[in-house]
């Protein structure tokens, strides 16, 4: 009974689905209406990795749900508002107030832990692809689904993001893993806030964005300036809770 | 004649429990201390933060020690308001992380031109920021233990050792000034052993303790007005 089971514990699947409580970032958020699409591949975002031998486990480490959970909260510190893209409505519904629509890919994960390496540290290594496109250049598709032409986009870049998290008494192989994952995807963060205004293509769309707004706010400025039409006291009151064009800007 | 020697074995291995017994628990510590404008008459209602290094390739500085210090020195004088490392890294997230920590005390000024991290700090009055190095590691081994299992029998006969040393550096900023204001460090070593006759007994030296022990003491009596 005491082989069989040893037996079958050589040969089974450790499996993570990576849960953690993820921090919202410290931050003034830009002055942008950011649209999010994840792709499934990113949304259900899972590694298998098959035993090389008989004293090895089969791992299936599960980020998806994570990976939507963190980026969620960081977009949220990150921008002054974040829209959620699932369907072609809402691309129709948001599109004029929607700045850029940001959509990551996990490109590659990599992981070791002790038993691979001799090393008493488990570390989980991730590549991301973002991508920042024009609300124009989402398309549907005749089955529905949204897509965009990858020409149209205005920014691509990756981030690498590293976690790791040393062997401690008690601790199982699958609880490693899963801090490793956290540290990771906490890295990915720091690495995409430090580095998303230095990225050469981005830094151009936000300064498009800035212009924009300045061009907005000045001839919103004239408009001010313009002669109005004498206002008395009680539309002045009525108006009060509203702020006017110019502070709004 | 198996009986007797069986016998001999079971005097034998206990000669080594009670030898293992009079050395274990022994380890050797060496402080060294460097610190200069000592806050004489306390830290007042100000708070400080203990924080680990995490950056290394090959190492991090564990929680649990960093816990440990933050209890001794808070025990030691409860006026001195220590702040939970996990707390404050999420509170300053992501400027506290491996890759974002700053690893001088000069770079806190680019920090604090974002205005929510310098509001944060405010709100705060935080003082001293003390950033530990270093960790816990298990070095060579010997001896042998054997373990068997059988219907209703179960048991482990042999002896192992191993050692444990500690090497941890404390650098200490002071947070009005952007400076660094000292640095101390602890390294200490002891020889864990594990007699088994049936039932392995492990006895292990509190190496970590001692090592939490004697750069929390060195820290308290630099932070506090009572040491």
């Amino acid at each position: 009974m005491l082989c069989f089971t040893l037996l079958a514990a050589g040969c089974s699947t450790k499996q993570v689905v990576v849960e953690g409580n993820f921090p919202k970032p410290l931050l003034d958020p830009l002055p942008i209406t950011l649209g999010v699409i994840y792709p499934s591949a990113f949304a259900e975002h899972e590694f298998f990795d098959e035993a090389k031998g008989r004293a090895e486990s089969d791992w299936l480490v599960k980020t998806g749900e994570a990976q939507v959970e963190f980026w969620d909260i960081l977009f949220d510190g990150m921008f002054d508002e974040v829209v959620h893209i699932r369907d072609w409505e809402t691309v129709q519904r948001r599109a004029a107030e929607i700045d850029g629509v940001l959509i990551p890919a996990i490109g590659d994960l990599q992981y070791t832990i002790p038993t691979h390496t001799n090393v008493k540290i488990y570390e989980i290594w991730m590549r991301y692809e973002f991508r920042l496109v024009d609300i124009a250049a989402i398309h549907q598709q005749e089955d529905g689904a949204l897509s965009f032409n990858p020409d149209e986009r205005l920014a691509a870049w990756p981030i690498t993001a590293y976690g790791k998290t040393p062997t401690a008494f008690l601790q199982t192989d699958e609880e490693a893993v899963n801090l490793a994952a956290v540290v990771a995807l906490r890295d990915a963060g720091a690495h995409f806030v430090t580095s998303f205004g230095g990225t050469p293509d981005v830094a151009i769309w936000l300064d498009g964005i800035a212009r924009r707004e300045q061009d907005a706010a000045r001839s919103s400025n004239d408009q001010v300036g313009d002669p109005q039409p004498v206002v008395d006291s009680a539309e002045t009151s009525t108006a009060e809770g509203e702020p006017d064009s110019g502070e709004a800007l | 004649m198996s009986g007797q020697r069986i016998d001999r074995q079971t005097t034998r291995i206990a000669g080594l429990i009670l030898l293992a017994v009079l050395l274990g628990g022994c380890v050797n510590a060496t402080v060294d201390e460097m610190t200069y404008n000592e806050p004489v008459a306390g830290i007042g209602e100000s708070s400080v933060v203990i924080l680990g290094r995490r950056h290394k390739p090959d190492y991090d500085t564990e929680f649990d020690f960093i816990e440990c210090i933050g209890d001794h020195i808070h025990s030691g004088d409860p006026s001195i308001e220590v702040i939970n490392e996990i707390a404050f890294i999420n509170q300053f997230y992501p400027w506290f992380e491996p890759r974002t920590a700053p690893l001088q005390p000069q770079t806190i000024d680019r920090l604090l031109q974002l205005p929510p991290v310098a509001a944060r700090f405010d709100e705060m009055k935080l003082e001293y920021m003390i950033w530990i190095d270093g960790n816990t590691e298990n070095t060579e081994s010997t001896g042998s233990m054997s373990c068997g299992i059988g219907p209703g029998v179960a048991g482990c006969f042999g002896f192992g050792t191993w050692g444990t040393e500690s090497e941890y550096e404390a650098t200490i900023w002071d947070f009005t000034d952007k400076v660094e204001v000292g640095r101390v460090s602890a390294q200490t070593s002891g020889q864990n052993y594990m007699p088994a006759v049936v039932v392995p007994i492990p006895i292990i030296a509190p190496v970590q303790g001692t090592a939490c022990d004697s750069l929390g003491d060195q820290l308290l009596e630099y932070l506090s007005a009572f040491h």
